[in-house]
C-alpha cells in the first residue's frame, strides 16, 4: 500500500519544495517570504518522513522531527520577529518579476539536464526526483544576487541550504542525526549572527541595503 | 671531528647564542654584547674557511622535518676563500656596530637580524646541495631586509627603498631558483656533485645558465637588477652598508664561479661573451653614475656596481679564453677576478665604514655640505684615503694588483704563441681593455672627488666644521680595514696562489710567489713584485729624500698670501669646489647616458635684469635603467591593478554574482 504512494508521496513534497521556491523569488514581501520558507521547512520534514518511512529507519524519522522543529519552524520564527521590528520590508529587486520567474524556469531546466548527466545510472525515485534539490541550489542563489535587503538575503541563502538538504535526503536516502544536528545548528548560528548583523545596520545606516557595504574599514 | 666539522658546529652553536644575546640583554649592554657574539661568529667563519682553504675535510648534516635528504654543509677549497672573504667583512662590520649602533639600529630585531644575515652569509659557501644553497640565500636575504627596516620609523624614504630591495631581491632568487631547479631536473639530483655531470653544450644547461646568470647578477648588484642598489645602500646604517656591499655581494660572485668553475665548467664560448657584456655594461654605467654622484653612499654604491661588473668581466673573459683553448690566459682572468672580489671586499667595507663614520660624526651625506673633515677626524680620514686609493687602483693597493692581473689576462688572452685564438676572442679583448681603462680613469675622478671633497679643503656646513672623530672601538675596524687594503697590495704572490689552489681541481692557474711576497704568473708570462720595488725606490730615493729634508731645514718656507686671491686672503667655503661641480665635465661629455635634468633659477635684485640676487641651480641624474626598463613594466601593471579594481568593487553582489555564475558555467560544462 504504501510503496505505491510512496512516488506520489515523493513527487507531491518535492513538488511544493519548487512551488514555494518559485514562489519566494516572484513575492516581494519579506513576510510572505517568511511564510513561504516556512512552508518549505514543513515539506522538507515531510519528505524526510516519507523517506523514513520508506526505508523503516528510527532515525530519519527523528532527523525529519528536527527539520521539522528547526527549518519548519525555528528559522521563519527568528526571521519573522526581526521582521515585525522593522518598518520597512518590501522589497525592489535588481530583476522584475517576470524575467525572476524566467530565469527560474531555465534554472530548472538546467538542474535536470544537469542531474540527467550526473545521475544517468540511478533509477531509483528519489533520485529521480534529485533535480529539484539542484533546482533550489540555484534558485536561492538567485535570490542571495538579486535581492538588496539584509533580511531577503538571509531567505536566499536558507533556501540554497534547504535545496541542498534536499539534494542530500534525495541521493543518499537520508543523512545520520548528529550530522544533520551539527548542520541544522550551523545554518541557526548564521542567521543568528545576521539577524544581529542587520540589527546593527539598521542602527546605523537607517536601513539594511546590502549595496552600502563598499568600503572596507580598520 | 674534523676542524672543519668543529667550525661549522661553532658557527651554528655561535648563531644561537648571538640571537639569544639579541633578545635577552637589556638596552644599555645590548650593542656591546650582541656586537661581540656577531664578532665572534665572524670569526669563527673566519677560522673555518681557513681550515676549508687550506684543505680540510669534513662535513656538517642538518636533519630536518621535510620529506628530503639532510642539508649537508661541507665547505671545498673555493668555499672556504669566500667564507673567509665574507667573515672577515663581518668581523669589520660587527666591530664597528658595536660603536655605531644607535637607538633603532640597535634594537633587538636588527642585531638579531645581524646575526642571521652573517651566519647566512658564512653558510652560503659551505652548501652542498642546492637545497641548502638556497635556504642559507634565503636566510640571508631576509636577514639583511630586516636588518634594512632599522630606520623606517624615523625617515619615510626606507620603506620605498625596502620594497624596491625586497622586489628585486626575490626576483634574483627566482632566477636562481628557476635555473637551479632546471640543472637538478636535467641531473636527476639535487646535490653539487650530481649536477656537476651535466653536459654544458644542451640547449637546457643554456637556458639554466642564462637564468643563474641573471639571478647571481642580481645578488652581485649588476646592471639591470642594479636599482635597489643606490636606495638602499645610503638608507642602511653604516655597518650594515658595509657588510651588504662588501660582502654580500661577493654571494652573487660565488654563485657565478659556482657555476661556470664547478657546475657547468668549460661552457661554450657565447656564454663568456654573455658574461664579459653583462659586467662591462655594469662597469661603465656604475662608474658613470657613481662619478657625479654627490651623496657619498650613493657614490659607494653605485662603485660596487662597477667593481663587481669588472669582477664579471674577468670571470666572462676566463669562460670565453677556455672555450678558444686559452687556458693560461684563462686561468690568469679567473684568478684576476677573484683577487679583486677580494680587494673590493676590503676597500669597499672600509669605505662604508668610513661613511658611517662620516654620517656619525657630521650627520650628512651630501659631499656638497662637507668638507675639512681630514684635520677634525684624522684616523676616519686615513683610513678612507687608504680605502679610496685601493678602490681607484692605485698601486701598492689590492685594487692595482687586481686590475693589473686582469689587464695582463685581457692583453696576453687574444693570441697563443703568436696566433689569434678566435674572433670572438680578438675582438673582445681589446674591447674589455678599453672598458677597463675607461672605468680606471672614471674611478679615479670619483675617489679622487670623494676624498677630497669630504676631507680636504674648508668645511662648507656648520656640521662638518663641528665634526668629531668616532671612539676607538669604530676606529679599529677603520684602520684593520684600511691595513688589509695595502697589505693586500703588498702580498699578491700568496694571495694568487692561495686564489690558484681555490679554483683547483679542475683548473689549476700556473701562478707562483716570487721575490719578496710579489707574482709569478707564468702562464702569461708577467710579473709583479710591489715590495721589492718599493724597497728598491726606497732605497734610491732615500738619498734624494735625505738631501731635500737637509736643505728645507737650512731655508725655512715664507708663508705668502695666495697669489691668485688677489694679494688677499678671502678664503672662503664657498670658493671651493663642490662634488656637483667637480663632476660637471663629465656631466657634459656623458649627457646622453647620464641625461641629467637641470634646474636653474635665478633671482634678480628688484627690477634690473643685470643685478643677480642669487642663483639656485638643482641638477639630479636619475637612473636611466631604472625609467627606462622598470618605469614601463610598474606603469602597466598599476594600469592593469586600476582595470582589476573596476571587477573587484566590493559590492556583495557583484561578488555573489561571480559565484553563481562561476556555479552555473561548471554545470552548463558538466551537462554538455
Amino acid at each position: 500500500m504504501f510503496t505505491t504512494i510512496y512516488p506520489q508521496l515523493i513527487g507531491l513534497c518535492t513538488g511544493t519544495l519548487l512551488l514555494t521556491s518559485a514562489l519566494m523569488v516572484w513575492r516581494h514581501s519579506l513576510l510572505a517570504s517568511i511564510r513561504l520558507l516556512s512552508v518549505q521547512g514543513f515539506a522538507l520534514a515531510a519528505l524526510v518522513a516519507v523517506i523514513g518511512l520508506e526505508e523503516g529507519e528510527v532515525e530519519v524519522i527523528l532527523v525529519s522531527l528536527l527539520v521539522l522543529l528547526v527549518k519548519g519552524m525555528g528559522l521563519p520564527w527568528v526571521l519573522a520577529r526581526e521582521t515585525h521590528a522593522t518598518t520597512r520590508t518590501d522589497e525592489a529587486p535588481r530583476l522584475n518579476p517576470t524575467a525572476a520567474l524566467l530565469t527560474v524556469a531555465l534554472l530548472t531546466i538546467l538542474s535536470y539536464v544537469v542531474a540527467s548527466r550526473v545521475l544517468a545510472g540511478d533509477i531509483s525515485i528519489s533520485a529521480h526526483a534529485a533535480p529539484i534539490g539542484l533546482a533550489m541550489v540555484l534558485i536561492g542563489f538567485l535570490l542571495l544576487v538579486t535581492r538588496r535587503q539584509a533580511g531577503s538575503q538571509l531567505i536566499g541563502f536558507l533556501v540554497l541550504d534547504n535545496g541542498i538538504a534536499t539534494v542530500a535526503f534525495l541521493t543518499s536516502g537520508g543523512v545520520p542525526l548528529f550530522l544533520e544536528l551539527g548542520i541544522s545548528l550551523d545554518v541557526l548560528l548564521v542567521v543568528v549572527i545576521l539577524y544581529v548583523f542587520a540589527g546593527r545596520m539598521r542602527t546605523k545606516f537607517g536601513n539594511t541595503e546590502i549595496d552600502q557595504l563598499r568600503k572596507l574599514h580598520d | 671531528m674534523t676542524a672543519l666539522e668543529a667550525g661549522l658546529l661553532g658557527q651554528t652553536l655561535l648563531l644561537v647564542v648571538a640571537i639569544a644575546a639579541a633578545l635577552l640583554t637589556p638596552t644599555s649592554w645590548r650593542s656591546r654584547v650582541s656586537g661581540f657574539f656577531c664578532t665572534l661568529l665572524a670569526v669563527a667563519g673566519v677560522v673555518t674557511g681557513a681550515i676549508a682553504l687550506s684543505g680540510g675535510t669534513g662535513s656538517l648534516s642538518i636533519p630536518t622535518a621535510l620529506p628530503m635528504d639532510p642539508l649537508v654543509l661541507s665547505p671545498d677549497r673555493l668555499g672556504g676563500l669566500v667564507m673567509v672573504v665574507v667573515s672577515v667583512v663581518g668581523v669589520l662590520a660587527s666591530l664597528f656596530g658595536i660603536g655605531s649602533a644607535r637607538v633603532a639600529s640597535a634594537s633587538r630585531t636588527s642585531w638579531l637580524s645581524m646575526a642571521v644575515f652573517l651566519s647566512g652569509m658564512q653558510l652560503v659557501p659551505a652548501a652542498t646541495d642546492v637545497v641548502s644553497f638556497l635556504l642559507f640565500l634565503e636566510i640571508m636575504t631576509l636577514g639583511s631586509t630586516a636588518l634594512l627596516l632599522a630606520h623606517h620609523a624615523t625617515r619615510g624614504t626606507v620603506a620605498s627603498a625596502l620594497v624596491w630591495y625586497s622586489a628585486m631581491s626575490q626576483l634574483s632568487f627566482f632566477f636562481v631558483l628557476a635555473g637551479f631547479a632546471m640543472l637538478a631536473g636535467l641531473a636527476g639530483g639535487t646535490g653539487f656533485a650530481d649536477l656537476a655531470t651535466i653536459d654544458p653544450f644542451t640547449w637546457q644547461a643554456s637556458v639554466a645558465f642564462l637564468l643563474l646568470l641573471l639571478g647571481f647578477g642580481g645578488k652581485a648588484e649588476l646592471v639591470p637588477l642594479h636599482v635597489w642598489v643606490p636606495r638602499v645602500l645610503p638608507e642602511a646604517p653604516g655597518h650594515v652598508a658595509a657588510a651588504m656591499s662588501g660582502a654580500m655581494v661577493n654571494i652573487g660572485v660565488y654563485g657565478a664561479l659556482l657555476v661556470v668553475v664547478r657546475l657547468l665548467p668549460n661552457g661554450p664560448a657565447w656564454w663568456g661573451v654573455l658574461i664579459m657584456v653583462l659586467g662591462g655594461v655594469s662597469a661603465l654605467y656604475g662608474i658613470l653614475q657613481a662619478s657625479v654622484a654627490s651623496n657619498l653612499k650613493v657614490l659607494l654604491a653605485y662603485s660596487t656596481t662597477e667593481n663587481m661588473g669588472l669582477v664579471f668581466l674577468g670571470l666572462g673573459a676566463s669562460v670565453l679564453l677556455r672555450a678558444d683553448n686559452a687556458a693560461a690566459a684563462a686561468d690568469a682572468a679567473l684568478v684576476a677576478a677573484l683577487l679583486l672580489m677580494l680587494s673590493h671586499s676590503a676597500f669597499k667595507s672600509t669605505l662604508f665604514l668610513g661613511a658611517g663614520a662620516v654620517a656619525r660624526a657630521a650627520g650628512e651625506m651630501n659631499l656638497d655640505r662637507l668638507g675639512g673633515l681630514g684635520s677634525r677626524m684624522p684616523w676616519t680620514a686615513a683610513a678612507f684615503g687608504g680605502a679610496a686609493m685601493g678602490a681607484a687602483a692605485l698601486p701598492v693597493t689590492s685594487g692595482f694588483v687586481a686590475e693589473w692581473m686582469l689587464l695582463q689576462a685581457l692583453i696576453h688572452g687574444s693570441r697563443v704563441d703568436g696566433e689569434v685564438v678566435s674572433v670572438a676572442a680578438s675582438v673582445a679583448m681589446p674591447l674589455a681593455v678599453a672598458v677597463i681603462a675607461l672605468t680606471a680613469g672614471l674611478a679615479l675622478l670619483t675617489f679622487v672627488k670623494a676624498y677630497g671633497i669630504a676631507f680636504l679643503a674648508r668645511p662648507r656646513s656648520r656640521k662638518a666644521a663641528l665634526a668629531d672623530e668616532v671612539p676607538v672601538i669604530m676606529r679599529i675596524p677603520l684602520v684593520v680595514g684600511a691595513l688589509l687594503v695595502v697589505g693586500l697590495g703588498l702580498l699578491p704572490g700568496p694571495l694568487a696562489v692561495a686564489i690558484g689552489s681555490a679554483v683547483g681541481p679542475a683548473f689549476t692557474p700556473d701562478v707562483r710567489t716570487i721575490g719578496l711576497a710579489g707574482l709569478d704568473a707564468r702562464g702569461i708570462d708577467a710579473v709583479l713584485d710591489p715590495t721589492t720595488f718599493i724597497v728598491l725606490a726606497g732605497l734610491l730615493l732615500a738619498p734624494v729624500l735625505i738631501t731635500l729634508f737637509i736643505s728645507a731645514r737650512r731655508h725655512p718656507t715664507r708663508t705668502s698670501p695666495l697669489p691668485w686671491a688677489g694679494g688677499g686672503s678671502r678664503l672662503r667655503p664657498r670658493m671651493q669646489y663642490t662634488a656637483t661641480s667637480y663632476a660637471e665635465p663629465l656631466v657634459r661629455v656623458f649627457d646622453d647616458v647620464l641625461r641629467p635634468t637641470r634646474d636653474v633659477e635665478v633671482t634678480h635684485v628688484g627690477e634690473s635684469r643685470y643685478l643677480v640676487e642669487r642663483v639656485h641651480v638643482e641638477q639630479t641624474v636619475s637612473d636611466v635603467v631604472e625609467t627606462r626598463l622598470y618605469r614601463p613594466v610598474l606603469n602597466l601593471m598599476q594600469r592593469f591593478g586600476i582595470l582589476a579594481r573596476r571587477a573587484q568593487n566590493g559590492s556583495i553582489h557583484r561578488y555573489l554574482s561571480y559565484s553563481f555564475v562561476a556555479l552555473l558555467s561548471v554545470l552548463i560544462v558538466v551537462s554538455l
